[in-house]
């Protein structure tokens, strides 16, 4: 803003009669008169009381549709996280997405239940359990010795009742289970294991 | 034919081959390539007779199989299909004695397998008597459980047919047994051991149930594969 002459705010104050202006200043004072006289003719701004007082009495509506409006309105969502949490929410989310649940065995029907075939047979290479259930075929249901401590074992979904079998090792030796607790004659000249199923329902 | 059908088919026979009893020509299919061709239509012979007699094929097909997988020599394999078609009519002629309506193949075949173990006839014969309410497999198989660790057979179906009046039914009359052999182990003499169980009577320990996570490890097999 450029300084006025102090000669001009004297006139404005009264204190110099405009004539003893040059022409120049004259002509300014006379422009910051007619603009003050503009202002002091600008109607007063009108209050704001009333406007606000409308909007707090206009009816606020059911819950309903507040909730509707607020639904459907546009909001800004900002959730404030640190970045070690927000990647410790991501490795949650993999995990969910990505680990196998172990809860998805198999559904067992009313007259099935569950085998626990158990062996130690310590040096051996493969050992599988047979009977009926495999028609008599090695390679049905391997056993599995994943500490290599020679126990061999194999969980297994098999018909409720009595089932004979036996151990095959390394596809050649058969061998009745030494804790079958049960065996009955197998017709040539051995003995089978015999297991007795119980629905897993019961 | 299309990729499609021809899976379908090798899915469908063996299923098919397990759901049809094994009788007739699903029976020689399954021991074709598995039982020598020597004992092959004696065999069949045997499993058409069943058959005709309304009697389980399945068990003797898988005499059978069981037979060439052990190495047996055919003429063996004949005779041990042979002696278990012989079983199995023992054991339907004892359910007919019994009573009641025609038996079941489950229940002869159930029966049949009882009386494998070692059970004589009049005994087994004597429990389906005292039991006619009850499936006579299980009982069988406890009794069979107690005379197999040394128990008196006659003793043996006292206890179970006791357990049987209590109450106790099915697979529960395994557990008597267990509990008897329990009480052997601990220490009992065979007679102080039935007259605990007796005295315990209906109150013998359930083996543990299946644990999820045996559950969720078990296998189903598939033998046709």
């Amino acid at each position: 803003m450029s300084e006025l002459d102090p000669r001009i705010h004297q006139v404005l104050d009264g204190e110099l009669p405009l004539e003893r202006l040059p022409p120049e200043l004259q002509a300014t004072v006379l422009r910051l008169e007619r603009a003050a006289g503009l202002l002091r003719a600008a109607p007063a701004p009108g209050s704001v009381t009333g406007p606000v007082l409308a909007a707090l009495r206009r009816p606020r509506g059911s819950r309903g549709r507040r909730l509707f409006r607020w639904l459907t309105g546009r909001h800004a969502v900002t959730i404030a996280m640190r970045p070690v949490w927000s990647l410790a929410v991501a490795a949650v989310l993999a995990a969910v997405v990505l680990v196998p649940t172990h809860g998805a065995g198999p559904l067992l029907g009313a007259q099935e239940g569950i085998a626990q075939f158990v062996g130690h047979f310590p040096g051996a290479r493969s050992v599988d359990v047979v009977g009926p259930f495999t028609d008599w075929r090695s390679g049905v249901i391997p056993l599995r010795d994943d500490n290599d401590d020679g126990v061999w074992s194999a969980v297994v979904v098999l018909p409720a009742g009595a089932h004979e079998y036996m151990f095959v090792v390394d596809g050649e030796r058969w061998i009745a289970d030494p804790l079958a607790g049960r065996y009955v004659s197998d017709g040539f000249g051995r003995q089978n294991a015999l297991l007795i199923v119980r629905p897993a329902g019961r | 034919m299309r990729p499609l059908a021809l899976v379908l088919l090798a899915v469908a026979a063996p299923l098919g081959a397990q759901m049809g009893g094994g009788g007739g020509a699903n029976a020689r299919a399954r021991l074709a390539g598995r039982v020598p061709e020597a004992a092959i239509a004696a065999v069949d012979s045997l499993v058409r007779a069943a058959q005709a007699d309304d009697l389980p094929t399945e068990p003797l097909v898988q005499k059978a199989l069981e037979g060439a997988a052990k190495h047996a020599p055919p003429g063996r394999i004949v005779e041990a299909v042979a002696a278990h078609a012989d079983q199995l009519r023992q054991a339907r002629t004892l359910l007919e004695r019994s009573g009641g309506p025609p038996p079941t193949a489950a229940e002869i075949s159930s029966v049949a397998a009882a009386m494998v173990r070692g059970l004589p006839p009049p005994l087994a014969e004597r429990i389906v008597a005292a039991l006619p309410d009850e499936p006579p497999g299980p009982a069988l198989h406890a009794v069979a459980d107690l005379a197999g660790h040394g128990f008196a057979e006659d003793a043996a179906v006292d206890l179970i047919v006791a357990a049987a009046r209590v109450g106790l039914r099915g697979l529960r009359l395994l557990d008597v047994a267990t509990a008897a052999v329990h009480e052997l182990q601990r220490g009992a003499t065979h007679g102080e051991a039935l007259a605990s169980v007796r005295r315990a009577l209906p109150d013998v320990p359930s083996p543990p149930k299946p644990s999820p996570d045996q559950v969720n490890r078990a296998r189903r097999p598939h033998p046709g594969v």
